[in-house]
Protein backbone atom coordinates (compact mmCIF):
# COMPACT_ATOMS: atom_id res chain seq x y z
CA UNK A 1 0.00 0.00 0.00
CA UNK A 2 2.74 2.41 0.93
CA UNK A 3 4.55 1.87 -2.30
CA UNK A 4 1.32 2.41 -4.06
CA UNK A 5 0.70 5.92 -2.80
CA UNK A 6 3.17 7.73 -4.99
CA UNK A 7 1.90 6.76 -8.43
CA UNK A 8 -1.70 6.69 -7.30
CA UNK A 9 -2.92 9.14 -9.80
CA UNK A 10 -1.25 7.23 -12.53
CA UNK A 11 -2.92 4.03 -11.46
CA UNK A 12 -6.21 5.75 -11.16
CA UNK A 13 -5.93 7.06 -14.65
CA UNK A 14 -5.11 3.66 -16.00
CA UNK A 15 -7.94 2.02 -14.20
CA UNK A 16 -10.29 4.79 -15.20
CA UNK A 17 -9.70 3.95 -18.77
CA UNK A 18 -10.42 0.30 -18.17
CA UNK A 19 -13.39 0.64 -15.85
CA UNK A 20 -12.73 1.84 -12.34
CA UNK A 21 -15.13 -0.14 -10.18
CA UNK A 22 -12.80 -2.80 -8.65
CA UNK A 23 -10.00 -0.33 -7.97
CA UNK A 24 -12.31 2.07 -6.26
CA UNK A 25 -13.39 -0.59 -3.85
CA UNK A 26 -9.84 -1.22 -2.66
CA UNK A 27 -8.40 2.23 -3.10
CA UNK A 28 -7.49 4.05 0.11
CA UNK A 29 -8.32 7.51 -1.13
CA UNK A 30 -11.96 8.55 -1.32
CA UNK A 31 -13.45 8.66 -4.82
CA UNK A 32 -13.99 12.40 -4.46
CA UNK A 33 -10.27 13.07 -4.63
CA UNK A 34 -10.07 11.16 -7.89
CA UNK A 35 -12.92 13.15 -9.25
CA UNK A 36 -11.25 16.39 -8.32
CA UNK A 37 -8.09 15.41 -10.10
CA UNK A 38 -10.08 14.54 -13.17
CA UNK A 39 -11.93 17.79 -12.95
CA UNK A 40 -8.75 19.67 -12.40
CA UNK A 41 -7.13 18.02 -15.34
CA UNK A 42 -10.02 18.83 -17.61
CA UNK A 43 -10.12 22.29 -16.19
CA UNK A 44 -6.43 22.61 -16.91
CA UNK A 45 -6.90 21.35 -20.44
CA UNK A 46 -9.88 23.52 -21.38
CA UNK A 47 -8.96 26.63 -19.42
CA UNK A 48 -11.74 28.72 -17.93
CA UNK A 49 -14.28 27.61 -20.55
CA UNK A 50 -17.18 25.28 -20.06
CA UNK A 51 -19.72 24.19 -22.62
CA UNK A 52 -22.22 26.56 -21.05
CA UNK A 53 -19.93 29.51 -21.51
CA UNK A 54 -19.26 28.40 -25.04
CA UNK A 55 -22.93 28.12 -25.83
CA UNK A 56 -23.64 31.52 -24.35
CA UNK A 57 -20.79 33.01 -26.33
CA UNK A 58 -21.94 31.44 -29.59
CA UNK A 59 -25.61 32.30 -29.16
CA UNK A 60 -24.95 35.90 -28.22
CA UNK A 61 -22.54 36.16 -31.12
CA UNK A 62 -25.10 34.73 -33.51
CA UNK A 63 -27.76 37.07 -32.16
CA UNK A 64 -25.47 40.04 -32.65
CA UNK A 65 -24.61 39.00 -36.20
CA UNK A 66 -28.27 38.54 -37.00
CA UNK A 67 -29.16 41.92 -35.55
CA UNK A 68 -26.27 43.58 -37.33
CA UNK A 69 -27.28 42.07 -40.68
CA UNK A 70 -30.88 43.10 -40.17
CA UNK A 71 -29.90 46.66 -39.34
CA UNK A 72 -27.49 46.76 -42.25
CA UNK A 73 -30.20 45.61 -44.69
CA UNK A 74 -32.61 48.15 -43.23
CA UNK A 75 -30.10 50.96 -43.53
CA UNK A 76 -29.33 49.91 -47.09
CA UNK A 77 -33.02 50.03 -48.04
CA UNK A 78 -33.32 53.36 -46.31
CA UNK A 79 -30.32 54.62 -48.23
CA UNK A 80 -31.83 53.44 -51.53
CA UNK A 81 -35.15 55.04 -50.69
CA UNK A 82 -33.58 58.26 -49.41
CA UNK A 83 -31.19 58.55 -52.32
CA UNK A 84 -34.15 58.44 -54.66
CA UNK A 85 -35.90 61.19 -52.75
CA UNK A 86 -34.68 64.34 -54.35
CA UNK A 87 -34.68 67.63 -52.59
CA UNK A 88 -37.74 69.39 -53.89
CA UNK A 89 -38.51 67.89 -57.27
CA UNK A 90 -38.32 64.10 -57.40
CA UNK A 91 -35.75 62.69 -59.76
CA UNK A 92 -38.05 60.01 -61.14
CA UNK A 93 -41.75 60.47 -61.57
CA UNK A 94 -43.79 63.65 -61.41
CA UNK A 95 -47.14 65.11 -62.21
CA UNK A 96 -49.11 63.73 -65.13
CA UNK A 97 -52.63 63.62 -66.47
CA UNK A 98 -53.61 60.57 -68.48
CA UNK A 99 -56.62 58.36 -69.27
CA UNK A 100 -57.15 54.93 -67.75
CA UNK A 101 -58.48 51.93 -69.67
CA UNK A 102 -62.07 52.94 -68.86
CA UNK A 103 -61.58 56.37 -70.36
CA UNK A 104 -61.50 58.10 -66.98
CA UNK A 105 -58.90 60.69 -66.10
CA UNK A 106 -56.02 59.48 -63.93
CA UNK A 107 -53.41 61.79 -62.46
CA UNK A 108 -50.37 61.51 -60.21
CA UNK A 109 -52.69 62.54 -57.36
CA UNK A 110 -54.43 59.17 -57.65
CA UNK A 111 -51.13 57.49 -56.77
CA UNK A 112 -50.83 59.23 -53.40
CA UNK A 113 -51.41 57.37 -50.16
CA UNK A 114 -50.34 53.95 -51.38
CA UNK A 115 -47.37 52.19 -52.84
CA UNK A 116 -47.57 51.84 -56.60
CA UNK A 117 -45.71 49.76 -59.12
CA UNK A 118 -45.27 51.42 -62.49
CA UNK A 119 -44.45 49.58 -65.69
CA UNK A 120 -44.01 50.99 -69.17
CA UNK A 121 -44.81 48.87 -72.20
CA UNK A 122 -47.12 48.48 -75.15
CA UNK A 123 -49.76 45.96 -76.06
CA UNK A 124 -48.25 44.93 -79.40
CA UNK A 125 -45.10 43.83 -77.62
CA UNK A 126 -43.81 40.46 -78.87
CA UNK A 127 -42.55 38.69 -75.79
CA UNK A 128 -41.00 40.70 -72.98
CA UNK A 129 -43.98 42.83 -71.93
CA UNK A 130 -46.39 39.88 -71.65
CA UNK A 131 -43.81 37.97 -69.62
CA UNK A 132 -43.22 40.95 -67.39
CA UNK A 133 -46.94 41.56 -66.97
CA UNK A 134 -47.44 37.96 -65.90
CA UNK A 135 -44.68 38.51 -63.37
CA UNK A 136 -46.36 41.73 -62.29
CA UNK A 137 -49.62 39.86 -61.68
CA UNK A 138 -47.78 37.41 -59.43
CA UNK A 139 -46.06 40.27 -57.62
CA UNK A 140 -49.38 42.00 -56.99
CA UNK A 141 -50.88 38.89 -55.43
CA UNK A 142 -47.77 38.14 -53.37
CA UNK A 143 -47.50 41.69 -52.07
CA UNK A 144 -51.18 42.14 -51.34
CA UNK A 145 -51.33 38.80 -49.52
CA UNK A 146 -48.88 40.16 -46.95
CA UNK A 147 -50.28 41.17 -43.55
CA UNK A 148 -48.40 44.44 -43.98
CA UNK A 149 -50.96 45.58 -46.50
CA UNK A 150 -54.07 43.54 -45.85
CA UNK A 151 -54.27 43.71 -42.06
CA UNK A 152 -53.08 47.21 -41.30
CA UNK A 153 -55.53 49.63 -42.77
CA UNK A 154 -52.94 52.41 -42.81
CA UNK A 155 -51.72 51.35 -46.25
CA UNK A 156 -54.12 50.27 -49.00
CA UNK A 157 -53.11 47.51 -51.44
CA UNK A 158 -50.40 48.04 -54.03
CA UNK A 159 -51.48 50.05 -57.05
CA UNK A 160 -50.17 48.52 -60.29
CA UNK A 161 -49.91 50.85 -63.28
CA UNK A 162 -49.21 49.99 -66.89
CA UNK A 163 -48.32 53.07 -68.91
CA UNK A 164 -48.23 52.60 -72.65
CA UNK A 165 -45.35 53.85 -74.77
CA UNK A 166 -47.45 53.43 -77.86
CA UNK A 167 -50.42 55.78 -77.49
CA UNK A 168 -51.33 55.66 -81.18
CA UNK A 169 -52.34 52.01 -81.01
CA UNK A 170 -53.05 51.62 -77.29
CA UNK A 171 -56.39 53.36 -76.84
CA UNK A 172 -58.30 52.84 -73.58
CA UNK A 173 -60.37 50.12 -75.28
CA UNK A 174 -57.28 48.23 -76.44
CA UNK A 175 -55.70 48.45 -73.00
CA UNK A 176 -58.88 47.25 -71.34
CA UNK A 177 -58.97 44.08 -73.42
CA UNK A 178 -55.23 43.56 -73.20
CA UNK A 179 -54.82 44.03 -69.45
CA UNK A 180 -57.86 41.95 -68.52
CA UNK A 181 -55.77 38.92 -69.43
CA UNK A 182 -53.19 39.67 -66.78
CA UNK A 183 -54.63 41.05 -63.54
CA UNK A 184 -57.86 42.89 -62.77
CA UNK A 185 -56.05 45.37 -60.52
CA UNK A 186 -53.71 46.72 -63.19
CA UNK A 187 -54.63 50.22 -64.33
CA UNK A 188 -53.65 50.93 -67.92
CA UNK A 189 -52.81 54.52 -68.81
CA UNK A 190 -52.67 56.18 -72.17
CA UNK A 191 -52.79 59.68 -73.57
CA UNK A 192 -51.65 61.79 -76.47
CA UNK A 193 -48.20 61.34 -77.98
CA UNK A 194 -47.00 64.50 -76.17
CA UNK A 195 -48.42 63.38 -72.83
CA UNK A 196 -46.76 59.98 -73.10
CA UNK A 197 -43.48 61.48 -74.20
CA UNK A 198 -43.65 63.78 -71.18
CA UNK A 199 -44.29 61.02 -68.64
CA UNK A 200 -41.60 58.83 -70.19
CA UNK A 201 -39.18 61.69 -69.73
CA UNK A 202 -40.24 62.13 -66.11
CA UNK A 203 -39.72 58.44 -65.40
CA UNK A 204 -36.46 58.42 -67.36
CA UNK A 205 -37.88 55.90 -69.78
CA UNK A 206 -36.31 55.60 -73.19
CA UNK A 207 -38.99 56.62 -75.65
CA UNK A 208 -38.68 55.95 -79.35
CA UNK A 209 -42.26 55.85 -80.53
CA UNK A 210 -42.61 57.59 -83.89
CA UNK A 211 -45.03 60.48 -84.02
CA UNK A 212 -48.05 60.41 -86.26
CA UNK A 213 -48.20 56.70 -87.10
CA UNK A 214 -51.28 55.41 -88.83
CA UNK A 215 -53.75 53.13 -87.10
CA UNK A 216 -53.17 49.50 -87.94
CA UNK A 217 -49.55 50.08 -88.83
CA UNK A 218 -47.17 47.32 -87.81
CA UNK A 219 -44.14 48.49 -85.84
CA UNK A 220 -42.33 47.92 -82.57
CA UNK A 221 -41.39 50.35 -79.83
CA UNK A 222 -38.16 50.49 -77.88
CA UNK A 223 -38.57 51.15 -74.22
CA UNK A 224 -36.95 50.56 -70.86
CA UNK A 225 -38.14 47.52 -68.97
CA UNK A 226 -38.11 48.25 -65.28
CA UNK A 227 -40.75 48.21 -62.61
CA UNK A 228 -40.73 51.46 -60.68
CA UNK A 229 -41.74 51.24 -57.06
CA UNK A 230 -43.22 54.56 -55.93
CA UNK A 231 -43.95 55.36 -52.28
CA UNK A 232 -47.23 56.77 -50.89
CA UNK A 233 -45.92 60.30 -51.41
CA UNK A 234 -45.39 59.60 -55.09
CA UNK A 235 -41.61 59.50 -54.79
CA UNK A 236 -39.49 56.93 -56.53
CA UNK A 237 -38.15 54.20 -54.25
CA UNK A 238 -36.45 51.53 -56.30
CA UNK A 239 -36.35 50.04 -59.78
CA UNK A 240 -36.94 46.32 -60.14
CA UNK A 241 -35.39 44.74 -63.20
CA UNK A 242 -35.96 41.64 -65.24
CA UNK A 243 -33.46 39.60 -63.27
CA UNK A 244 -35.73 39.54 -60.23
CA UNK A 245 -38.21 36.72 -59.88
CA UNK A 246 -41.72 37.69 -58.75
CA UNK A 247 -40.86 36.34 -55.30
CA UNK A 248 -37.68 38.42 -55.07
CA UNK A 249 -39.52 41.48 -56.30
CA UNK A 250 -42.33 40.97 -53.78
CA UNK A 251 -39.73 40.66 -51.04
CA UNK A 252 -38.08 43.92 -52.09
CA UNK A 253 -41.41 45.72 -52.25
CA UNK A 254 -42.60 44.38 -48.89
CA UNK A 255 -39.31 45.30 -47.25
CA UNK A 256 -39.88 48.91 -48.32
CA UNK A 257 -43.52 48.77 -47.30
CA UNK A 258 -42.45 47.51 -43.87
CA UNK A 259 -40.12 50.48 -43.50
CA UNK A 260 -42.92 52.94 -44.17
CA UNK A 261 -43.77 54.89 -41.01
CA UNK A 262 -45.60 58.11 -41.46
CA UNK B 1 -40.02 28.57 -102.66
CA UNK B 2 -42.02 27.86 -105.73
CA UNK B 3 -44.54 29.82 -107.67
CA UNK B 4 -47.29 29.11 -105.22
CA UNK B 5 -45.55 30.40 -102.14
CA UNK B 6 -45.79 33.99 -103.21
CA UNK B 7 -49.14 34.47 -101.48
CA UNK B 8 -48.41 36.73 -98.50
CA UNK B 9 -48.57 34.86 -95.21
CA UNK B 10 -49.83 37.03 -92.40
CA UNK B 11 -51.93 36.59 -89.29
CA UNK B 12 -55.68 37.16 -89.49
CA UNK B 13 -56.74 40.80 -89.14
CA UNK B 14 -56.99 41.92 -85.50
CA UNK B 15 -60.23 42.42 -83.65
CA UNK B 16 -61.35 45.96 -83.18
CA UNK B 17 -61.72 47.38 -79.67
CA UNK B 18 -64.74 49.30 -78.39
CA UNK B 19 -63.11 52.59 -79.39
CA UNK B 20 -62.26 51.48 -82.90
CA UNK B 21 -58.60 50.58 -82.57
CA UNK B 22 -57.17 47.18 -83.51
CA UNK B 23 -56.52 45.01 -80.46
CA UNK B 24 -53.10 43.49 -79.91
CA UNK B 25 -52.72 39.71 -80.12
CA UNK B 26 -54.16 38.03 -77.05
CA UNK B 27 -52.65 35.27 -74.96
CA UNK B 28 -53.64 32.40 -77.24
CA UNK B 29 -52.48 34.24 -80.35
CA UNK B 30 -49.18 35.00 -78.68
CA UNK B 31 -48.76 31.38 -77.65
CA UNK B 32 -49.49 30.29 -81.22
CA UNK B 33 -46.96 32.75 -82.56
CA UNK B 34 -44.27 31.62 -80.12
CA UNK B 35 -44.98 27.99 -80.91
CA UNK B 36 -44.59 28.46 -84.64
CA UNK B 37 -41.50 30.56 -83.99
CA UNK B 38 -39.95 27.74 -81.98
CA UNK B 39 -40.81 25.28 -84.75
CA UNK B 40 -39.14 27.53 -87.31
CA UNK B 41 -36.05 28.09 -85.17
CA UNK B 42 -35.88 24.34 -84.51
CA UNK B 43 -35.72 23.80 -88.24
CA UNK B 44 -33.03 26.48 -88.59
CA UNK B 45 -31.06 24.76 -85.83
CA UNK B 46 -31.26 21.45 -87.65
CA UNK B 47 -29.95 23.10 -90.79
CA UNK B 48 -27.24 25.11 -89.04
CA UNK B 49 -28.68 28.45 -89.99
CA UNK B 50 -28.32 31.23 -87.44
CA UNK B 51 -29.27 34.36 -89.30
CA UNK B 52 -32.36 33.71 -91.40
CA UNK B 53 -32.32 37.29 -92.69
CA UNK B 54 -28.87 37.28 -94.32
CA UNK B 55 -29.17 33.60 -95.25
CA UNK B 56 -32.65 34.10 -96.57
CA UNK B 57 -32.40 31.80 -99.58
CA UNK B 58 -30.91 28.94 -97.62
CA UNK B 59 -33.52 29.32 -94.90
CA UNK B 60 -36.32 29.41 -97.42
CA UNK B 61 -35.09 26.26 -99.10
CA UNK B 62 -34.69 24.33 -95.87
CA UNK B 63 -37.55 25.59 -93.74
CA UNK B 64 -40.23 26.92 -96.06
CA UNK B 65 -43.11 25.17 -94.31
CA UNK B 66 -42.08 26.26 -90.83
CA UNK B 67 -41.29 29.73 -92.13
CA UNK B 68 -44.76 30.06 -93.61
CA UNK B 69 -46.28 28.90 -90.32
CA UNK B 70 -44.19 31.45 -88.45
CA UNK B 71 -45.23 34.28 -90.72
CA UNK B 72 -48.88 33.36 -90.69
CA UNK B 73 -49.05 33.31 -86.90
CA UNK B 74 -47.01 36.39 -86.05
CA UNK B 75 -47.15 40.01 -87.14
CA UNK B 76 -44.33 40.83 -89.55
CA UNK B 77 -42.68 43.19 -87.07
CA UNK B 78 -42.59 40.35 -84.57
CA UNK B 79 -41.09 37.99 -87.16
CA UNK B 80 -38.25 40.40 -87.85
CA UNK B 81 -37.77 41.04 -84.16
CA UNK B 82 -37.54 37.35 -83.29
CA UNK B 83 -35.17 36.65 -86.17
CA UNK B 84 -32.86 39.47 -85.07
CA UNK B 85 -33.09 38.41 -81.47
CA UNK B 86 -32.06 34.90 -82.39
CA UNK B 87 -28.88 36.22 -83.98
CA UNK B 88 -28.21 38.47 -81.00
CA UNK B 89 -28.65 35.64 -78.54
CA UNK B 90 -26.43 33.38 -80.59
CA UNK B 91 -23.68 35.97 -80.59
CA UNK B 92 -24.10 36.60 -76.88
CA UNK B 93 -23.79 32.90 -76.10
CA UNK B 94 -20.75 32.63 -78.33
CA UNK B 95 -19.12 35.57 -76.59
CA UNK B 96 -19.81 34.02 -73.21
CA UNK B 97 -18.37 30.71 -74.37
CA UNK B 98 -15.30 32.42 -75.73
CA UNK B 99 -14.78 34.31 -72.50
CA UNK B 100 -15.14 31.11 -70.53
CA UNK B 101 -12.62 29.38 -72.78
CA UNK B 102 -10.23 32.25 -72.18
CA UNK B 103 -10.57 31.60 -68.48
CA UNK B 104 -12.87 34.43 -67.52
CA UNK B 105 -14.46 33.90 -64.17
CA UNK B 106 -18.18 34.13 -63.84
CA UNK B 107 -19.16 36.70 -61.29
CA UNK B 108 -21.72 35.77 -58.69
CA UNK B 109 -25.20 37.05 -59.34
CA UNK B 110 -26.91 37.80 -62.58
CA UNK B 111 -25.95 39.94 -65.45
CA UNK B 112 -28.01 43.09 -65.11
CA UNK B 113 -31.14 43.66 -67.09
CA UNK B 114 -30.77 44.82 -70.65
CA UNK B 115 -30.17 48.53 -70.65
CA UNK B 116 -32.54 51.16 -71.94
CA UNK B 117 -33.19 50.82 -75.61
CA UNK B 118 -33.40 47.08 -75.38
CA UNK B 119 -36.24 45.94 -77.53
CA UNK B 120 -39.11 44.58 -75.50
Amino acid sequence: MTSNTAPRSQQCLRSASKGSQPVRQFGSSPPKAYKTVQEQRSRYRSGPFSWKAGLLFLSSGAALIFYFRYEKARMERKRVAEAAKGVGRPKVGGPFRLLDQYGKEFTDGDMKGRYSLVYFGFSHCPDICPEELDKMAQMIDLVNASPLLSASSSLPPLLPLFITCDPARDTPGVLQTYLSEFHPAIIGLTGTWEQIKDICKKYRVYFSTPEGVQKGQDYLVDHSIYFYLMDPEGDFVEAIGRQHSPEDAAKIILAHVGDWKR
Amino acid sequence: MGLFSSSPASPPPPKISSDGAPIAPDRTQRAKCWESRDAYFGCLDRNNIVDSITEKDKAEKACSVEGRGFESNCASSWVTYFKKRRVMEYQRNKTLERLKAEGAQEMPGQIGPPGPGQRP
